[in-house]
């Protein structure tokens, strides 16, 4: 097949010199990949004189290879890369000269990143539970290309690390979120054309773009001479995401003039097989323009934006799916006239406009500037209500375990009840029980008519708006300045400035709704001023605010975050080793600008008086009851400083020209993100207490061998974080308010291995592929923890220890399961159990088929997945829950409240087919078609999270019991099949 | 080749076809329908339901029993003041009808007609005790015949009531429909002589459960409160129990939030007093105590005694009624005003009780 495939490097074949001199003769080039004209790094190329092999040598990372010490003569030059297809050429060296073959470009295998990187379900993120993909796709490496296809349904981290900790740059601007480190690759989704090219490195290796962290970094450049030129267009349907996927792309390529122009244009609509609710009406629309001056020159713009609305999925519990009978049911919607609503529903709209200035003065400097500006609007819908009865369908009342409980002391003895609700939900499938009741949301609202018989909305559809201001300048350079020596470095800075607010979304068939706090109103009813959300506008009007559609309400601030990185890396080469070391300065700095006075926490006037309630004599000021310090949710918070550094080292040592081995070491410091640094940001402008960098280190080992079709990649490593700092903010129906967690000193250690191979077989484009992924990622420290209720000043619980986080003990057991007394009368130690990372599956291993020929490709993979943790919440290891209400601890309670859920291992298969025509050498069209989860395989959970709440209401009050933990399930079959044509 | 195309392009018109489109196309949805109201006919009026009940046996419904009632709800929950059920009163009395959930008001307004079907539903006494008399005086008496769920309980345990909440949204919307939204009922103004007697039901006082208005109610100086020791433990241990009773204990507020308990608990106005039930005090007093008692306090419903000519009236507040820690008037607690009040009759072991919507139902004059 790649024979047909003969790349057109004809044209690029240079005359022959005139010099003649034996065994000066050679050959030189770059490897390139024909679809987007980067670089293929560690390319093999083997020369052949007839049968014989003559020379082996592998490119470098910018693609480029030398090969000397040849006789005048013809040679084939055969090419191998990871993913691209075998490329031969044939050379003739004339006349002892070095003959510059310039650009060989090979084909990808195939494009099976026709997935968007953020084709992931939308989740809810309540419960501190966020889901992001954290395989970079499109690198030009065994392991990920197979694990980046096979393990996204699983939701498989690479070395068990969060999103946050892979950078991911646009047109050379790091873009991980500001305020959470989240990568950002929402922001183009439905863009694949315009952001197919990619360059990345994985792990703890330096790039061009910066330094990197310890998990990969990839550069998307976004300009238009990246777009692959021609026409592109695709129809796609996907059964687990959206119906429909439209796109259209153009790139004119380089043209004579100096310019190039492309756009991308797409739209994914409609809903899915499996999980009701959730739709997509998304679109995305992308244009560049490029204008070369000389050689020198070239300044390139871009805008894009994937602007849409799609709903979300929240997680339930086991007895919630039980009933259903279905582990994807989702209780965000509910039918509203017939029609499925879903509550709520992500709208954004945040475009990002660029401009880069390229500099090439020569061949050995190039440097390039960029100004990058994100704006728009994120925002989130969900259901609020004052004084009225939850409306989530699965609410713990709702379900037959509060009736009815198998543990006499929880005192729920009513089992009638118990199956009358069980019937609603299991027989009946009332979906005005086991879904969102809108006709009642709507009565109650319409009915609920004041005085002037205007209806106050108890309920009201509320969006929750994160809309981000984001301001980037980057500027980098690349330095060849010897053969031996390599020179990258780079300055960049970013302003952000995000407001955070709540809209009325929808009244829901009332007239208005009042900017009031209701969980602060049954505390302080006699005291108006203080619950509420506005209290200058109450101060000046002397009533709360009447709320309409599109008012804003409740919380409004800014999160203002400002940094500032310079970086540079040296490259060094002598002979076959090679070495980078590579270092980073940075500092980062945030505070919180509350712009909305919240009755609880006034603060003090702007002269520094306290606030006094006029009605009731009141002081509204309130103060830290540990420092002292006034607390305000109005006007500047304390500013958060941090400096940050990486230091690097990367070393590399080519054993023949087809195999290296190279090892990185890293170790960094970062700051924490804004959304982990404030007790309660909704609130007030308290900075949690010992907020302080995390500090990264991490080292790994690798083998990589691209040889006649053989791949391997072979690498171990080991990454510890220390002092990682997280707050969960759950809503509290006994508390009846959001409580918080804010946990600091977090550490952790992720060690494995990891393995992708490829292998040839006898059969003429068929390959054994394979990889293996297993790691170690737990707990090394036990944190501390501060609880505060987003209602009181009081703080909870106070920087304590939490004692079960990294491990809890296990006590010695008779038969019977007692635990044994030593003679003292303590209980025996057994072991500690330790506690693991969450998040991910920790072994995971792929095994498969692939098969090329005449255009056509098959592949086949069986995919195995263990050792994945359910996330922690810190309240459940703590003293106090392990003590109960009678402060007594036991075994029986420590092992019950600590103990961390493993998920069952799961088998999956999947598999893929596509082929492709070319229609009078001009026009192609193709198809891929991706089944995945073969086996339909419907009880694989792939994350989820504890309830932050206890149980305390029993019959022998001495101990307490957890709430169910909530689950999300990966969907059964699923497929996707796309049609596409090129001209 | 040709083929193949059409062939997958009919593939993907044919799966991405599918009915989810109403959000994708439009993000619009139309209000839904006001709810119909529901018009049967009762064949029992209240008073017939109470009388059917026999003391001590609390009534189960079968399932295919066709009895239903109707009335117009009088209660609200809005401030707190009533908790996860409402009264409705016809002609002939008034009858609590226990829901079990919270904010009722949004979706049983005042003055809405509700129909009972009472098959599979229990009706039962809540506050019946024996006559009999207590320090000289005399005590006991009828309680309430409520609308509710059977209680269940544990094989060898007492029941604690005779009925439990609806409390399932499935139970609730199976018996408990709604009518047309009437005016408010009005209540009706009592004498003295109207008031119910010890032994009273509906059979003798049809103002039972009624919305009614007593005037020129004098305080009488005295609270009865129930606390407990420590709240999370067993509510029926005569050691778990302080009775706060036959004094003011220098409490003027309607009832007592847990703040304001905490507030009254600190400035030591309970300190003295004995735990135990009457005739039990074993077990030391609230100062002995007091650690327990502020680290599991809550909320603390109070009756305030007033006298209406010779006979005694109760105004009972809920510790989580938002009004709970107004303060009574100085001029009542003095003597010098007297009280009309506006709200719901209840007999609890004899003694009258009223319960107000909100404390615009209270006013005050000389």
């Amino acid at each position: 097949m790649s024979r047909k495939l003969t790349l057109a490097i004809a044209a690029l074949l240079c005359s022959v010199s005139l010099l003649a001199q034996e065994y000066s003769g050679g050959v030189k080039g770059t490897v390139i990949n024909r679809a987007d004209k980067e670089a293929v790094a560690g390319a093999t190329l083997v020369l052949y004189q007839g049968a014989v092999q003559v020379a082996s040598v592998s490119a470098d990372q910018d693609g480029n290879f030398l090969i000397e010490n040849l006789k005048d003569g013809m040679y084939d030059l055969v090419i191998d890369a990871p993913n691209f297809l075998q490329t031969r050429v044939n050379v003739t060296v004339n006349d002892g000269y070095v003959k510059n073959m310039f650009n060989l470009s090979m084909t990808r295998v195939k494009q099976i990143s026709e997935e968007d990187a953020d084709d992931m379900a939308e989740f809810d993120d309540e419960g501190g539970y966020n889901d992001n993909p954290t395989i970079l796709f499109g690198q030009n490496d065994v392991f990920n290309n197979i694990a980046g296809f096979n393990f996204s349904n699983v939701r498989f981290r690479t070395r068990g690390l969060a999103s946050e900790s892979q950078e991911v740059y646009l047109a050379g601007v790091k873009m991980n979120d500001a305020l959470t480190g989240y990568s950002p690759f929402s922001l183009w989704s439905g863009l694949n054309e315009a952001t197919r090219t990619k360059m990345s490195v994985s792990g703890a290796e330096s790039s061009d773009y910066g330094v990197g962290g310890v998990n990969g970094l990839v550069n998307i450049p976004g300009t238009a001479s990246y777009v692959r030129k021609g026409w592109r267009g695709s129809v796609l349907t996907n059964s687990a995401l959206y119906r429909l996927r439209l796109m259209l792309s153009y790139a004119s390529g380089p043209l004579d003039n100096g310019w190039s122009y492309a756009f991308n244009v797409s739209t994914r609509l409609g809903g899915n097989d499996w999980i009701k609710g959730v739709y997509y009406r998304s679109f995305g629309y992308y244009f560049s323009v490029e204008k070369k001056f000389g050689e020198e020159h070239k300044l390139s713009a871009a805008f894009m934006a994937a602007p849409g609305q799609r709903g979300a999925q929240m997680a339930a519990t086991q007895e919630v799916y039980d009933l259903m009978g279905d582990n994807m049911y989702n209780p965000n919607w509910g039918y509203q006239n017939g029609k499925v609503r879903n509550a709520r529903v992500r709208k954004t709209h945040e475009p990002i406009a660029i401009l880069k200035y390229d500099y090439t003065p020569s061949e050995r400097f190039n440097a390039s500037a960029t100004v990058l500006y994100r704006f728009g609007k994120n925002g989130y819908t969900a259901l609020d209500w004052n004084d009225a009865a939850d409306p989530k369908p699965d609410y713990y009342r709702n379900l037959p375990s509060y009736f009815k409980y198998e543990n006499d002391d929880l005192q729920r003895y009513s089992e009638i009840k118990a199956a009358w609700v069980e019937d609603s939900w299991k027989v009946q499938r009332d979906p005005a029980v086991t879904q969102i009741n809108w006709d009642r949301l709507y009565n109650v609202n319409r009915d609920n008519r004041d005085a002037y018989g205007r209806a106050r909305s108890k309920y009201v559809q509320e969006e929750r708006r994160t809309d981000q201001r984001d301001f980037n300048i980057a500027g980098s350079m690349k330095w060849r300045a010897t053969d031996w020596f390599t020179l990258t470095a780079g300055l960049n800075s970013r302003i952000n400035r995000t407001e955070y607010y709540k809209v009325i979304a929808d009244l829901l068939g009332g007239d208005y709704f009042l900017n009031t706090n209701n969980f602060a109103e049954r505390d302080f009813a006699a005291q108006e001023a203080r619950y509420q959300y506005d209290l200058d506008y109450y101060f000046a009007n002397g009533k709360a605010q009447v709320l309409g559609v599109g008012d804003k309400y409740g919380y409004d601030y800014y999160a203002r975050v400002a940094n500032l990185n310079g970086w540079a890396a040296g490259r060094f080469a002598v002979g076959r080793f090679s070495a980078t070391l590579a270092g980073k300065l940075g500092y980062v700095g945030f505070y919180r600008e509350g712009l909305m006075r919240n009755g609880l926490f006034a603060g003090v006037w702007p002269s520094g008086g306290e606030i006094i309630d006029p009605v009731s004599g009141q002081t509204l000021t309130s103060y830290d009851p540990k420092t002292g310090a006034v607390i305000s949710s109005y006007g500047k918070s304390a500013k958060a400083n941090f400096f940050v550094y990486t230091a690097k080292a990367n070393l590399e040592y080519l054993i023949a020209g087809h195999s290296r081995v190279y090892a990185n070491i890293a170790y960094l410091t970062d700051a924490p993100t804004f959304n982990k640094s404030f007790i309660s940001p909704r609130t007030r402008n308290t900075l949690m207490s010992g907020l302080t960098t995390s500090k990264t280190f991490s080292t790994d080992l690798n083998y990589q061998l691209a040889l006649n079709g053989f791949n391997l990649r072979a690498t171990l490593y080991y990454t510890t974080i220390k002092d990682q700092s997280d707050v969960m903010s759950v809503y509290d129906d006994l508390q009846n308010a959001f409580t918080n967690f804010a946990l600091t000193g977090i550490n952790q250690r992720n060690m494995g291995l990891e393995l992708g191979f490829k292998v040839p077989t006898p059969l003429t484009g068929l390959s054994v592929q394979g990889v293996l992924a297993w790691g170690q990622f737990i707990y090394t420290s036990n944190p501390r923890l501060t609880q505060t209720v987003d209602n009181s000043s009081e703080i909870v619980l106070e920087n304590e220890v939490v004692p079960y986080w990294m491990s809890h003990p296990v006590s010695k057991k008779d038969a019977s399961g007692v635990a044994i007394l030593d003679e003292t009368g303590n209980y025996v130690l057994d072991y500690h159990q330790k506690h693991y990372v969450p998040g991910t599956p920790q072994l995971a291993a792929s095994l498969g088929l692939s098969w090329n020929h005449n255009y056509w490709f098959i592949d086949l993979d069986a995919d195995y997945f263990a050792n994945s943790y359910l996330s922690m919440n810190p309240l459940y290891r703590t003293d106090a829950s392990t003590a109960g209400t009678d402060n007594v601890v036991t075994p029986e309670e420590v092992e019950y409240m600590a103990a961390q859920e493993k998920f069952a291992p799961c088998f999956l298969m999947n598999l893929s087919v596509g082929k492709s025509w070319y229609i009078k050498r001009k026009y192609q069209i193709g198809f891929s078609l991706n089944a995945k989860n073969l086996l339909n395989n419907k009880n694989v959970k792939t994350g989820g999270f504890e309830q932050n709440r206890l149980v305390d209401n029993t019959q022998d009050q001495s101990r307490y019991y957890r709430f169910d933990s909530k689950y999300f399930y990966m969907s059964g079959f699923n497929y996707m099949l796309n049609i596409y044509f090129r001209f | 080749m040709k083929k193949t195309v059409i062939f997958l392009a009919a593939a993907v018109a044919a799966l991405s076809a599918c009915q989810e489109w109403q959000p994708v196309f439009t993000g619009e949805y139309k209000a839904p329908a006001s709810y119909e109201k529901v018009t049967l006919e009762p064949t029992h009026t209240l008073a017939e339901l109470a009388a059917m009940y026999n003391q001590g046996n609390p009534l189960t419904f079968d399932w295919d029993s066709d009895v239903i009632v109707a009335g117009k709800v009088s209660s609200s929950d809005e401030t707190g003041n009533f908790y996860k059920s409402l009264y409705i009163q016809d002609e002939t009395g008034g009858m609590e009808l226990k829901i079990g959930k919270t904010s009722l008001y949004g979706d049983y307004k005042p003055g809405q007609t509700i129909y009972v079907k009472l098959g599979g539903l229990t009706v039962g006494v809540y506050g019946y005790k024996a006559l009999g008399t207590f320090n000289g005086k005399p005590s006991g008496g009828s309680g309430m015949v409520q609308i509710g769920y059977m209680y269940e309980y544990l094989p060898g345990e007492e029941p604690e009531y005779e009925t439990s909440y609806m409390d399932a949204t499935t139970i609730i919307d199976s018996h408990v429909f709604r009518g047309e939204v009437g005016e408010p009922v009005v209540p009706v103004v009592l004498d003295e002589n109207d008031l119910p007697g010890r032994t009273a039901t509906l059979k003798d006082c049809p103002y039972l459960g009624k919305m009614v208005t007593i005037k020129d109610l004098k305080y009488d100086g005295r609270i009865f409160t129930l606390v407990y020791v420590n709240s999370n433990k067993d509510h029926k241990a005569s050691s778990n129990r302080i009775f706060l009773s036959d004094t003011d204990y220098g409490v003027t507020t309607w009832a007592m939030s847990k703040n304001k308990f905490l507030e009254n608990l600190d400035k030591g106005l309970f300190n003295s007093v004995l735990i135990g039930n009457s005739g039990d005090y074993n077990y030391g007093t609230v100062y002995d105590n007091i650690e327990t008692v502020r680290r599991t306090a809550t909320a603390a419903t109070v009756s305030q005694y007033f006298m209406k000519g010779n006979t005694e009236v109760v105004i009972r507040t809920s510790g989580y009624a938002k009004f709970a820690d107004t303060e009574i008037p100085l001029e009542v607690l003095q003597g010098k005003q007297l009280v009309d009040v506006t709200g719901v009759l209840t007999l609890y072991q004899g003694g009258i009780q009223i319960t107000v919507n909100s404390l615009d139902d209270i006013t005050f004059h000389e």
